[in-house]
């Protein structure tokens, strides 16, 4: 579970540089920027030594888009249409369901 | 020409996972390096494909090609679990954000 609490942190820090690298204007926004991406990156190495490493992407890249097109609708004021909450639900349902069917010590790295 | 940049940038960031894969079973130098420049490559492309098609569908495809590719190498190259719910889910994922990343 902790290993998929990290994958949510790195998807975190993947939509402020997603953020950032739309809205950045002063050099301190652009160290944040790549400060976050360093981050997420560093995060999702270290998750995919024990979960697998196919899947700790599909879900950061997954989690990376729920947390960029929410915070477009919150904090930038793009249009909330019924088919984006729709897809928000279905790749939430994706993300719970490919959690469910992983088992926790499958990763890519460790003894194999 | 575009389109040619946006498969490339697909494909780069497909084997960058491959490479975070490597680099998790061999924990050495050239996997780290080979990771960074293939996900550098990737963004660089992705960014000269940007310049001509549209935002939100050079994402969408960029985003299909690497994630779907990265689960299909780690179920084919690190022997990933593959049963059917778990195939389900990712396509599950890879189709939300697609249609996402197209409708923004």
């Amino acid at each position: 579970m902790k290993y998929w609490l990290l994958v949510v942190l790195a998807a975190v820090f993947e939509v402020g540089w997603v953020i950032g690298l739309k809205h950045a204007a002063t050099p301190l926004e652009w160290f944040g920027t790549v400060i976050a991406i360093i981050v997420s990156f560093g995060i999702l190495i270290y998750a995919s030594g024990v979960l697998p490493v196919g899947t700790v992407y599909a879900v950061f890249v997954g989690l990376g888009t729920f947390g960029t097109v929410i915070s477009d609708m919150v904090l930038f004021g793009s249009p909330v249409e019924p088919l984006k909450i729709l897809f928000i639900f279905t790749l939430l349902a994706g993300v719970i369901m490919l959690k469910l069917a992983t088992p926790d010590d499958s990763g890519t790295g460790g003894e194999q | 020409m575009a389109w040619i940049y946006l498969i490339l940038a697909g494909l780069f960031e497909m084997v960058s996972v491959g490479f975070m894969g490597r680099l998790q079973q061999r924990k050495d130098i050239l996997s780290f390096v080979l990771l960074i420049v293939g996900f550098s490559a990737s963004f660089f492309f992705l960014s000269l494909a940007m310049k001509v098609l549209p935002m939100g569908l050079a994402y969408a495809i960029w985003t299909g090609i690497g994630a779907a590719g990265g689960a299909i190498l780690g179920i084919v190259l690190f022997k990933e679990p593959k049963n059917a719910l778990r195939i389900t889910a990712i396509t599950l994922i890879i189709g939300s954000v697609i249609a996402l990343k197209l409708i923004s």
